[in-house]
């Protein structure tokens, strides 16, 4: 189960709280691409999920591609060693670019 | 695939390959059992337009030199290539068609190029990470040891709620936090395949045998071709990136894949001695 919060400004932050599976996809996309609606940037802040996987860390990369096309540049935050550690594994970097993780 | 093996890769002169992009992708794999000097199909009907006297010649070549043999099979007016690979084994070599059937990635997808997942699958199964399982096989290995956890999954809403059970049943292994957690992703990812590739679900277990732990996933979907992965991504984003294959082959023991018409079966072990 995936929760979202979201915090309003010009570079709204999601916060995502829960797990990044397969299940998520609606969710994530959703309240991703409803904070990205005439935002200049869009952070996502990786803090409270516990548990992410390929599935999920497809839907994170696929969101970073598409929104970067639309010219919205994503940011992830404050990643666990878990999340982190499927990136790593994923080379989610070479995917989706150092920039993503500026400051993380 | 091992950089030793792809430097070996030679053109085959013979030219088996007349399919259409229409068709699907496959994973083909037969056996060459020394002994009888037979060949018998493991994965799918093992018809790839080469004359069984070459392949029982390549596989005994590859059985006298112990080596990981891989051929390349192309078309001449075609850019795509196809991959013929020769596993020794004690006694037997496993014979891997690998067919793209000029599927390709579009430009700007980021999942995995199918010849990255099935050179995987071909490398794992050369360095004895990955095991093809015969259908009997399959009946020796599946009902070994103690079941701990058995379930089915219906559907992605279940995946939460089955890493909670393997992870309980894990608490008292003996593994420390993080390969609790290692083995918990494998197996949510071998889970999550089966959902997306399977036919939309299966069973879980977890059992417990006398010098490993082993997750067995399973479904009856049409078994292991790669079709979908070559989709373009769905505009929710749930095509299968083609890295939860790797996540399971980098990380576990060994692994058993038996896959055919009534199914795919993967064996997912952690040894504990």
């Amino acid at each position: 189960m995936l929760q979202t919060t979201t915090s309003p400004g010009p570079a709204p932050t999601v916060h995502l709280s829960g797990e990044l599976d397969l299940d998520c996809a609606d969710g994530l996309r959703a309240a991703v691409f409803a904070a990205a609606r005439g935002a200049q940037a869009v952070v996502v802040d990786f803090a409270d999920v516990q548990f992410i996987d390929s599935s999920g860390t497809g839907i994170f990369v696929r969101l970073c591609l598409d929104l970067r096309s639309q010219s919205v540049p994503v940011t992830a935050r404050n990643l666990p060693p878990q999340v982190r550690g499927v990136f790593d594994m994923l080379r989610v970097r070479e995917l989706v670019g150092d920039e993503v993780f500026a400051g993380s | 695939m091992p950089q030793d093996a792809l430097d070996r890769l030679v053109a085959l002169d013979d030219d088996p390959v007349t399919d259409t992009a229409s068709q699907p992708a496959t994973l083909q794999v037969c056996r060459y059992v020394a002994r009888t000097r037979s060949l018998r199909s493991v994965i799918g009907e093992f018809d790839i337009g080469v004359p069984d006297d070459d392949l029982r010649r390549h596989a005994v070549e590859a059985m006298r030199r112990k080596e990981f043999m891989a051929y390349t099979v192309s078309l001449p007016d075609r850019f795509d290539t196809d991959e013929l690979c020769f596993v020794p084994q004690d006694g037997w070599c496993d014979i891997l068609s690998i067919r793209t059937n000029g599927w390709h990635r579009h430009h700007g997808d980021h999942r995995r190029g199918l010849n990255e997942i099935l050179s995987d699958l071909a490398g794992a199964v050369a360095c004895a990470k990955l095991r093809i399982l015969s259908t009997e096989e399959l009946e020796v290995e599946r009902p070994r040891g103690t079941a701990l956890v058995e379930l089915g999954l219906a559907d992605a809403a279940a995946l939460a709620s089955a890493r909670r059970a393997i992870s309980g049943a894990l608490a008292g292994s003996g593994l420390s936090r993080s390969a609790r957690a290692m083995y918990v992703l494998c197996v949510s990812e071998a889970a999550s395949n089966m959902l997306l590739h399977g036919g939309g679900g299966g069973t879980l277990a977890l059992r417990r045998l006398d010098d490993r732990l082993r997750a067995v996933v399973a479904d009856r979907g049409p078994g292991l071709n790669f079709v979908n992965w070559m989709q373009p991504p769905s505009d929710d984003g749930q095509a299968s990136m083609g890295y939860g294959l790797k996540i399971i082959l980098d990380n576990l023991d060994t692994v058993g894949l038996h896959t055919g018409e009534s199914g795919t079966t993967l064996l997912l072990d952690h040894m504990t001695k």
